[in-house]
């Protein structure tokens, strides 16, 4: 006797679930691991001297100098990116939503997004540091401008995307509303529908973030790096990706260490960063439901 | 005949009544003559004529798709923010042809304002969801602004339960006070003609009373137009009642006589529930 078509509809249900459950569990394990062994090698260097040393004195130092550089590469990045990319997503969701340009520009903007961040890297190296070393007879080459350029192009195409998205997620009777007030497009598009998107904007510069914190590649040819403490941003500069890249490739178990905590700084800094979007999110959605 | 026209030419003038037709037009605020609209190559709106006369509530009914939305939003244009749509034909407000392509959409939304189906306050605080616009078209000081506001806040019957949250979110008001709030947005540019896109459908029952309530008492100072569903409440808000079907005016007429004797078969069938 073949079983009920209940009792046959309950087993697949059972194994699809199991099945999900399954892949979900070996996604989330893989990160527990990684976290877990980021966390356990990271925390024996982590003092004081990580962030007071420099990495020139190597396993007496610490990463001050990459630490700093990270954050003015990425600070710079965002002030060059953000009001490109707002401005940009703007455009295209409030004047280009519908049109043949608009369309082009979204899919030229979707691939930058997925361009290898080396080639973004080389790039900005054909066009900043070999004519700017050109220009100033070799005095500036690699600088922390060059790193902060390539980083730049990297978060664009994330703030045009969100921006694009978070506006044409607003309703369109707030636009007519706005509108039948007498008052012009431009103004309402600034005053009433960027803000209503913000908290949605916001999420997508922090998210670019994110991703800057990371990247090593672009800032290998721009950047370059720098053993000592370089405030100058025309100066080489260190980041924190490259150092851990160069520490790495070193035999000596205490830079590894080192190295290690300051994989622990970035997986705490982007996680942070993570939350703050997610929060901003949960307020965003309050404020429209 | 002579006897009989002696007397009246000398009668005050409030009992010399002008033909019903030459009052109507002296009257008119809003005059839309022959218009049809286009949403791409479809015909919306088939030669429509109406009047709707200042200081009244002019309901506009007639069932789902009849084109009765696309008439009210003719009226400030609002359409033009679609590409693809079009009027022909004239709609004069105070005599001037909204249409006309030189006519500022600008100016236009300043005089004629717009009230929503779904409340749609603007993600700012209440003072400012009303000081915008008016911000916007005046140079106004501090307290004057405040004034205005105020008044608005008043006109709309709802300055009693904000004024001591101003500085607080509108997004945290209830659906009916966001509602007002839009109401009071719109007459604090001091329209002439304030249009209502169904502005209870979303509201409960005690909501919907408190905006029909205000509806009667702007009725002082604005010329108003309402799109509604419910034929309950045209009968119970209006003065006249336009009933539209497949795009044309069926008819239009004193709310009472449309409702007690409509001219047209299509009026009679609609308002007993026979279709829509």
């Amino acid at each position: 006797m073949a079983a009920s078509p209940y009792l046959r509809r309950r087993l697949a249900n059972l194994a699809a679930l199991a099945a999900s459950a399954a892949a979900t569990a070996i996604g989330l394990a893989f990160l527990g691991w990684i976290l877990w062994v980021t966390v356990q090698r990271g925390l024996g260097a982590l003092g004081p001297a990580l962030f007071t040393g420099i990495t020139a004195y190597g396993a007496e130092g610490g990463l001050a100098n990459a630490i700093v550089g990270s954050l003015m590469m990425d600070v710079m990045a965002l002030l060059i990116a953000t009001p490109i990319g707002v401005l940009a997503g703007t455009w295209l969701a409030e004047y280009a939503r519908r049109s043949r340009l608009g369309a082009v520009v979204r899919f030229l903007n979707d691939i930058l997004l997925s361009a290898p961040s080396i080639v973004l890297g080389l790039f900005v190296y054909m066009i900043v540091v070999l004519p700017m070393s050109n220009w100033t007879g070799g005095r500036v080459s690699f600088s922390g401008v060059a790193g902060a350029i390539a980083l730049a192009l990297i978060a664009l195409p994330v703030i045009v995307r969100t921006t694009d998205e978070m506006l044409q997620l607003v309703p369109g009777t707030l636009r007519e509303a706005a509108l039948s007030l007498g008052i012009p497009s431009w103004k309402v598009t600034v005053q009433v529908l960027m803000r209503a998107a913000s908290s949605g904007i916001v999420t997508g510069v922090l998210l670019a973030l994110a991703r800057l914190a990371g990247e090593t590649a672009p800032l290998l040819f721009t950047a370059f790096g720098n053993n000592f403490m370089a405030i100058d941003p025309l100066d080489k500069m260190a980041s924190l990706p490259v150092a851990i890249y160069q520490y790495t490739n070193d035999p000596a178990p205490a830079l590894h260490a080192i190295a290690w905590a300051g994989a622990l700084l970035i997986t705490g800094f982007v996680l942070l960063l993570g939350l703050a979007a997610r929060g901003l999110l949960a307020r965003h959605k309050v404020a429209h439901d | 005949m002579t006897e009989i026209a002696m007397p009246l030419a000398h009668s005050p003038p409030g009992a010399a009544a002008a033909p019903a037709g030459a009052a109507g037009a002296a009257a008119a605020r809003l005059a839309v003559r022959k218009l049809d609209f286009f949403y791409g190559t479809h015909r919306a709106l088939k030669g429509i004529n109406l009047d709707i006369p200042a200081r009244q509530v002019t309901a506009i009914i007639g069932p789902s798709g009849c084109g009765k939305s696309t008439l009210l939003r003719v009226f400030n244009r609002i359409y033009a923010l679609h590409p693809g749509l079009r009027a022909t034909g004239s709609v004069l407000l105070d005599g001037e042809d909204i249409l006309d392509p030189h006519y500022s959409m600008n100016r236009l939304r300043s005089r004629v304002g717009m009230v929503f189906q779904k409340p749609v306050p603007f993600p700012m605080t209440i003072f400012e969801n009303v000081a915008w616009g008016i911000r916007h078209h005046e140079r106004l000081g501090r307290a004057d602004l405040a004034d205005r506001v105020e008044q608005a806040l008043r006109r709309a019957a709802l300055w009693d339960e904000v004024k001591d949250t101003l500085g607080k979110s509108a997004l945290a008001l209830s659906g009916g006070q966001q509602q007002r709030l839009c109401i009071a947005r719109s007459i604090a540019l001091r329209p002439e003609v304030l249009l209502l896109d169904e502005p209870t459908s979303a509201l409960d029952p005690i909501a919907t009373g408190r905006i029909e309530q205000l509806i009667e008492e702007l009725k002082s100072d604005y010329t108003l137009v309402m799109v509604t569903h419910n034929m309950q409440q045209a009968a119970r808000v209006s003065d006249r009642t336009a009933f539209m079907y497949l795009g044309e005016l069926v008819e239009v007429d004193a709310t009472e006589t449309l409702f007690t004797r409509p001219g047209k078969r299509q009026t009679e069938d609609y308002i007993s529930g026979r279709f829509g």
